[in-house]
């Protein structure tokens, strides 16, 4: 093949952008997340982000990375295993680990990352990992690259993980994998049940918490505090972008594992580590976090079920979630692309998720409502709802 | 049961959500599988039928007739009521 068929050969279908004259990916925002955002010198209403707790641009978070910024520069061009290795670094692991109720943790460059090389370190071909069939792209990556057999399960179906577990005994070891929050709708796990099973067929459970890091739980702690489970046994990931407002993602178990990655994981030994500024913000979230969470929690859970109530009431159909996601449920990608046009058009920016994000005609429109709004910004959003959903005729 | 009832019965136990279809339903097309549904389908049918699938034929799979039409022509022993 031609070099210059190869290159033609990798084009991108945009035909539903031409034809509705909107893609909504890739904007450029032109301000950070604040109350408003910017996009084009215009104001928008950010439903966008998965800024939860509405602390990214917050004025202690930014002055934290400042002077991190000031008394360590912009990087340590290291990896974690070398000059990346400094003491916000390790402070950030420990703290996150307690935070997660786990013994030691270590940090990557993205939750992207996380997810992707732990299963190359621990999974080897004679093994089986059983997955819940809308776990994020990250973890199916992550999976595919063993090589070893992999079984979907029917999404949060533990009849269904149950007879996949009673057929597992041929393999040397089974993991069980899964999210706590499922990001495009808001579902979360009966992650107690899936440990309990993991229990009853000695299997290695692995929970993906970046919707529930800093988002459920009394204390905003994630999925094993919401379902309250005590000396976990199992791995878990999360993000570190999302509630917690910063970048990178993290991995923590018990400290004999997180020790075997840290000496046996290429994707941590091989990338730069994460940057003091990011480090230091990530600090003072979790300092925000613990003092201040039930506040934010509070408002973040009113926004959602205003904005929920709001769409039920117009005439839009929610996918049903008990997260704080609102989840718009739409036919097909033509209706997703119209749908989100038109709130685009009445600048709020809202994430549209079409195959293959989600399975097909199961296409969705997302909003994450984060506690830096205001009571008057989630007001003029409401407005904006009832009259998108006059426009669509929906009623 | 027939062997066409038998892998009816085996997609619509494997489905998330219940749907209408029939023998021949395209499963991606108009059903709406992804592959991760496809492959929840065919671990199901290797369990059902004790059979191994292998990738090259999980990829012709259009419709419940090519899974039959393929049981009979690579399982002949399959006993049909």
């Amino acid at each position: 093949m031609k070099r210059e068929d190869i290159f033609s050969s990798l084009s991108i279908d945009k035909s539903l952008a031409n034809k509705y004259d909107f893609n909504p990916y890739y904007c450029c925002i032109e301000s950070g997340l604040n109350d408003p955002i910017l996009i084009d010198g215009k104001e928008f209403i950010d439903l966008a982000s998965n800024n939860y707790l509405g602390l990214a641009a917050d004025k202690r978070v930014i002055q934290a990375i400042s002077v991190a910024a000031g008394k360590f520069g912009a990087s340590m061009c290291g990896t974690p295993i070398a000059t990346g290795s400094m003491i916000l670094l390790q402070k950030l692991q420990k703290r996150l680990a307690r935070f997660v109720g786990f013994e030691e943790s270590i940090i990557f460059p993205s939750g992207y990352q996380a997810n992707c090389a732990v299963f190359m370190s621990l999974a080897k071909q004679e093994d089986l990992i059983i997955i819940d069939h809308y776990a994020h792209a990250s973890l199916i990556q992550g999976v595919r690259l063993v090589g070893c057999k992999v079984k979907p399960f029917l999404h949060n179906n533990m009849k269904h993980l149950r007879k996949l577990l009673e057929k597992a005994a041929e393999y040397k070891r089974v993991f069980v994998v899964t999210e706590s929050v499922f990001s495009t709708e808001g579902s979360i796990a009966p992650f107690d049940e899936i440990v309990k099973l993991c229990e009853e067929f000695n299997a290695i459970p692995v929970i993906d918490d970046s919707h529930g890091i800093g988002v459920i739980g009394k204390t905003g702690r994630g999925i094993l505090e919401e379902k309250n489970i005590k000396d976990f046994n199992g791995i878990y990931t999360a993000s570190l972008g999302k509630a917690l407002a910063n970048a990178g993602g993290m991995i923590s178990a018990k400290s004999e594992l997180i020790e075997y990655l840290k000496y046996s994981c290429p994707g941590l030994i091989y990338s730069t580590a994460l940057p003091p500024p990011v480090l230091a913000g990530m600090e003072a979230v979790l300092n925000i976090v613990k003092e201040e969470f039930s506040i934010l929690s509070e408002r973040m859970w009113r926004y959602k079920k205003l904005i929920s109530g709001c769409l039920i009431d117009s005439g839009f159909i929610l996918t049903e979630g008990q997260a704080p996601i609102t989840s718009i449920s739409v036919r097909n990608v033509e209706e997703c692309a119209l749908m989100a046009k038109l709130i685009h058009a009445n600048n709020i920016l809202v994430t549209p998720f079409i195959p293959p994000s989600v399975p097909p005609n199961e296409s969705k429109i997302r909003m994450i409502a984060g506690a830096n709004l205001s009571e008057k910004t989630i007001d003029k959003a409401l407005n904006i709802f009832k009259k998108v959903a006059r426009e669509l005729e929906l009623k | 049961m027939t062997l066409e009832e038998r892998v009816l019965n085996v997609i619509e136990e494997n489905l998330e959500e219940k749907a209408e279809f029939n023998v021949n339903t395209d499963l991606r097309d108009e059903l709406g599988l992804d592959s991760f549904a496809m492959v929840i389908i065919v671990n199901a049918l290797e369990d059902e039928f004790n059979i191994s699938i292998e990738d090259q034929h999980y990829r012709e799979i259009k419709n419940a007739k090519d899974i039959v039409n393929a049981l009979r022509e690579y399982c002949p022993d399959l006993k049909e009521a």
